[in-house]
């Protein structure tokens, strides 16, 4: 199983609404494209620093004439969730993206077939890439590992 | 014309909904829906199985997708992908152009909704510098629409643009995730579509283009105005000379049943109909005879748009039930 990337790195709330972009060269066309990504903290465990935050939004967010009544049920939106997300684009398009919220995903493109979110199509040669939208990190840090390989088998 | 019931707002697990496509639009049949737009966060890879589901449900798909950005969430139709990724918060109009030049059109989607970190990228925060590039604003958001907080801020943020003389259309979304059996209804968001064109991309963004919508927990509420022996129906310009504008104007309201009998309770509550406009609200009466018509003639000067809105009782709650995009007018 050939390694065509594997990276990690370490995120910051300073970190939120940023995407990381990561390029990487296939030197021939493949059968397959294995994607991990992972990162942790998924959660906020931080109950007086989410309850901060929660009331920066209803601020922030809210009608004022009904504010009051939302900071009531500010537990409604615990716990607090760091999200971060994968696009993938070839050296021609986009190939399509994952948003959604487990903080362990692996995906597999090919020509035929692709994993939910993903478009398929032919593994080509040339500069893919892909981006970690970070939407939100709202614990003190959070880290991430991504790994591109060979695919293993034809979906 | 023909009225065709649809829900612009859904997902499924090529982002983070639960249903696949076939499970939803099996549940759109039995909610009387003649189609969807499948608006998947950030992708359009959903679309793959559309044409064997269409075939299997009958329900029409149209390709859109639901920009999930850091700064707002806006809903695209009838485009494919456009990039968003390199958009900062005052670079909405470039990214607009894109889905425009690519024959599509753009939504706001839920303006008010919550912001990050409790909704990420969910409450509107990009800078418009021009309000003429919003094709439309999703103003009911989730079930039971007309109770919630967030759409009557931007029911107003609608009702504000269109006092400012922009042609905005407004729409409805369940921001369908899942086919459970929810109690809380969804709303419709009724195309106007000519008879001999299909259900089809380009028919759903001419409709949505022209102001061709009524949005409705169950009923169709249509109207026309009558001036100088025409009729003007829903999202129609009435031109009028210096003279002309000071005309009275007749109003005709109807109401046809919904097509499944479960949403047939709406037109046999108490109800009545408001006619409203920049000037405020022109007039209002319940709708009479077996079917459901409401007309009377109003004198005013300075109109820019007229719209009907039904209000009455939703399971035993007073709240508005329909409402029509608006007839326009302007003077030469
Ligand atoms: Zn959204
Ligand atoms: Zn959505």
């Amino acid at each position: 199983m050939h390694e065509l990337l594997a990276v990690e790195g370490k995120l910051y709330p300073s970190s939120s609404k940023t995407h990381i972009t990561y390029q990487f060269h296939i030197p021939t066309p493949l059968p397959s494209l294995q994607i991990d990504f992972q990162y942790a903290p998924k959660k906020s465990e931080d109950k007086s620093g989410s309850r901060r935050l929660i009331e920066q939004s209803i601020e922030q967010y809210v009608h004022p004439s009904m504010q009051a009544a939302y900071m009531d049920k500010w537990e409604q939106y615990m716990p607090l969730q760091n999200l971060l997300t994968i696009s993938v684009d070839d050296p021609s398009e986009f190939r399509g993206s994952a948003h959604r919220h487990p903080e362990k995903q692996s995906y597999l493109l090919a020509t035929s077939s692709a994993s939910p979110g993903f478009i398929p199509g032919a593994i080509l040669e040339g500069i893919w890439r892909i981006t970690i939208s970070v939407h939100c990190v709202v614990t003190p840090d959070c880290n991430y590992l991504l790994r591109v390989t060979e695919g293993e088998q034809h979906l | 014309m023909k009225w065709h019931p649809f829900e612009l707002h859904t997902h499924t697990p090529h982002s983070d909904g639960t249903h696949t496509l076939l499970e939803m639009c099996k549940q759109a049949k039995e909610l009387g829906l003649s189609g969807i737009a499948l608006t998947d966060h950030n992708t359009v890879s959903g679309l793959i199985d559309s044409d064997e589901v269409t075939k299997e449900t009958g329900v029409a798909i149209i390709p859109g997708m639901e920009w999930t950005t850091f700064y707002g969430h806006m809903l695209t139709l009838g485009a494919p992908y456009c990039e968003w990724r390199d958009l900062g918060p005052a670079d909405i109009g470039k990214g607009i152009e894109r889905v425009h030049q690519k024959g599509g059109i753009v939504g706001i989607a839920h303006p008010y909704s919550m912001g990050s970190p409790i909704c990420t990228g969910c409450h509107w925060e990009y800078e418009i510098t021009d309000w003429n590039q919003i094709d439309y604003i999703e103003v009911w958001h989730e079930t039971m629409p007309s109770l919630r907080n967030h759409n009557a801020q931007a029911f107003r943020l609608w009702t504000d643009l269109l006092n400012q003389g922009f042609r905005i259309a407004a729409t409805a979304g369940r921001d369908w995730h899942r086919s459970d059996n929810d109690k809380n209804l969804a709303a419709y968001t009724y195309l106007g579509i000519e008879d001999s064109e299909p259900l089809s991309a380009l028919s759903v963004v001419d409709a949505i283009s022209r102001g061709r919508l009524c949005i409705s927990m169950g009923p169709l509420l249509l109207f026309k105005i009558l001036s100088d022996q025409r009729a003007y129906g829903i999202g129609e310009v009435i031109g009028r000379t210096g003279e002309e504008r000071k005309r009275a104007l007749t109003i005709n309201v109807s109401l046809q049943q919904a097509n499944i009998p479960e949403r047939q309770w709406i037109a046999t509550e108490a109800h009545s109909v408001i006619i409203e406009s920049n000037q405020g609200e022109l007039c209002r009466g319940p709708l009479s005879g077996e079917d459901f018509q409401f007309s009377e003639t109003i004198e005013a000067d300075n109109l820019l748009w007229v719209r009907a809105r039904l209000y009455g009782l939703q399971e035993g709650l007073l709240a508005t039930l329909a409402f029509t995009n608006p007839i326009y007018l302007e003077s030469h």
